[in-house]
């Protein structure tokens, strides 16, 4: 059985070089040449920021729209697309293109944001170094994601699965490889709905669960 | 003897630490040197005050040069800040050479220092012109904004632009409070020294101190807000909210500050608040002198609710130094306070005295709410707003303009 590795990463926000966006159709524009990375910072990195925690909806173009331009169909519209349901971040940019020039074409105006509460595109570089530590059997992994950083989580449990292979997280990609009779571990982790929760609450979530399939031994 | 940056392990735990020193082994040896005009008093002085040990901790080689100028040069650079913020300032072509002699005079002592460094930080306008003259460097020359430039006075920001759009990046705390420009630019928002005397823990018996000092009823609710008496914080609007609150509960109000002798606006503000207090015996505007770090500790720890109801902000620490002491935090819903405030889980974000006498009026009728949002607003704070994150910004920071590329992800 191979070692599972635990890396750790740093993530580091920049400014895409987008003007930012003050009304629907701007928005539109901007997600239409915006890079894959700024359209995958809004999406799926939100849980590494303090407003991940609002409670309506978990990326930020559905959060702006409710908050700032005060469109609450578009925003439960986008509220709902899951981005790790998409193979790739054009699949995602179509389909949000899709649902916001479905509500353009329902609208009589082009909603608009104050100014000072436009939606500025941003992105992020990750550096991921290896923390040096080894796991090497699944019965220690819940013990060791207890004391993991967030950071950790972000890039094994949600930035994995825009890695090949695609749509998996690195933990489950590892136990796969370990064997069947490792089967209960696979089920336990990926019974955790990842998307509505903190980091924080899913480092302690998958060190409980993996905990009671160990217990269940 | 422990080094600087375990200091912090019981404050953040042994995983964050560990965290930076990994990144810290990656960039061992690399030169680091800060820039700015003031040794002591003022945001950037406190943040190098802390960073630059704690890099060198670390293994990296950090130095902090600060460079020298007569009144005339920082009556100009007062003005240039000013400009940046947006107020309409008159400064001549002398003026301006003037700002590059003196930035020239400075160059030639540290020459050496920024011709050999791998990394160098420029903060804020004043030595941002050290660059243009510093043709032989080797490193990478960061020009790192601290304050709001997104809506200059634009004289001002045409000829200051013409400099800054030379560095190999920039650094803004916000995205709101950037300008476009030619380079990448990075956002890393500022955070609070949990050990510093403003932070730490204090005695139960130091706090009840101050309790006493300033006449406190223990049995009623307070509210908090720390800020100097601007409009922009708008105290008087808080004297509003205090006012449709007590209506139905019996809170007390402490408005601190920072003493406004010497500033003709900040003395016009406080006599309004004065005006607006009316002398009610539950109203209590304190001047603090700028050292009274303790004094305003103390006080947020004995708040119910920390207020801080700004019209207009820049990142607003007093909310994220209220939040530390674990209390929830009822702010203007502008500018950094929208990063720190998330309604209904660290506070709520109101817009006028009526939104914040309604909120809190919420909490306080909700008492277990209280303790519940501020134990989330602790928490973070202890994520997010720390140095110990700051820190890792700054090395993340280095690591990547090492690799120069804008890849979404690399290993090191």
């Amino acid at each position: 059985m191979t070692p599972f590795e635990v890396k750790d990463c740093a993530l580091l926000i920049r400014m895409s070089g987008l003007a930012p966006a003050s009304n629907l159709r701007e928005l539109r524009d901007r997600i239409a040449v915006c890079s894959g990375n700024a359209l995958f910072h809004h999406y799926c990195e939100t849980t590494l920021r303090t407003t991940f925690d609002n409670p309506d909806y978990r990326n930020d173009f559905a959060v702006w729209a409710k908050l700032y331009l005060g469109d609450r169909v578009l925003a439960e519209r986008l509220g709902i697309l899951d981005p790790y349901a998409f193979h790739t971040m054009g699949e995602l940019r179509a389909a949000t293109l899709e649902v916001i020039d479905e509500r353009l074409g329902e609208l009589t105006m082009v909603p608009w944001a104050r100014p000072g509460d436009e939606l500025f595109f941003m992105e992020s570089t990750t550096v991921v170094f290896d923390t040096g530590i080894r796991i090497a059997n699944p019965s220690r992994l819940g013990a060791t994601i207890r004391k993991m950083t967030n950071s950790s989580v972000y890039f094994h449990f949600l930035e994995a699965r825009r890695r090949p292979p695609m749509q998996v997280d690195d933990f489950t990609s590892w136990l796969m490889d370990c064997g069947e009779e490792y089967r209960p571990y696979i089920d336990a982790v990926s019974s955790i709905d990842f998307y509505f929760n903190s980091l924080g609450f899913l480092r302690r979530e998958l060190a409980r669960v993996l905990a009671s399939v160990k217990g269940t031994k | 003897m422990s080094s600087p940056i375990a200091a912090y392990e019981g404050v953040v735990g042994s995983a964050v630490l560990r965290q930076l020193r990994q990144l810290g082994e990656k960039l061992t040896g690399t030169r680091i040197v800060h820039v700015n005009s003031t040794r002591e008093g003022g945001g950037v002085a406190e943040i190098l005050e802390w960073m630059v040990p704690l890099m060198n901790d670390l293994g990296l080689q950090a130095s902090w040069e600060v460079i020298h100028g007569d009144p005339r040069f920082f009556e100009i650079t007062k003005s240039i800040h000013n400009g940046l913020q947006g107020h309409n300032v008159l400064l001549s072509g002398k003026d301006w050479r003037i700002y590059e002699d003196v930035n020239a005079r400075n160059f030639e002592r540290l020459r050496p220092v920024l011709e050999e460094a791998d990394v160098v930080v420029i903060h804020d306008p004043q030595p941002a012109h050290l660059l243009q003259l510093c043709d032989r460097r080797k490193g990478k020359w960061i020009w790192r904004a601290h304050i709001d430039i997104s809506r200059p006075f634009r004289p001002v920001w045409k000829t200051l632009r013409t400099i800054t759009e030379k560095y190999d990046a920039s650094i803004f705390s916000m995205a709101e409070f950037a300008q476009l420009l030619p380079h990448p630019q990075f956002l890393v928002p500022p955070s609070i020294d949990p050990l510093s005397e403003k932070n730490r823990e204090l005695e139960p018996s130091e706090i009840e101190a101050v309790r006493s000092e300033y006449g406190l009823d223990p049995s009623r609710p307070l509210l908090v807000q720390i800020s100097r008496f601007d409009r922009f914080k708008d105290p008087v609007g808080v004297i509003a909210a205090y006012r449709l609150v007590r209506k139905v509960a019996p809170v007390q109000l402490v408005l601190a500050g920072g003493g406004a002798t010497d500033d003709p606006e900040g003395k016009a503000v406080l006599e309004d608040v004065m005006e607006a207090a009316d002398s009610d015996p539950d109203i209590h505007v304190l001047l603090l002198p700028s050292s009274s770090h303790r004094a305003i500790n103390a006080l947020q720890r004995l708040s119910d609710i920390v207020i801080q109801k700004s019209t207009r902000e820049g990142f607003g620490l007093t909310v994220t130094e209220g939040m530390w002491k674990g209390k929830p935090v009822v702010g203007g819903d502008v500018g950094g306070i929208r990063l720190q405030v998330v309604n209904h889980h660290t506070g709520f974000l109101v817009n006028t005295p009526e939104g914040a006498a309604h909120r809190i009026r919420y909490l306080l009728h909700n008492r277990s709410r209280i303790g519940e949002m501020g134990s989330i607003a602790r928490e973070v704070v202890r994520e997010h707003f720390l140095l110990t994150r700051h820190l890792r910004d700054y090395l993340t920071l280095m690591l990547v303009l090492s690799k120069d590329s804008r890849e979404h992800a690399f290993e090191v």
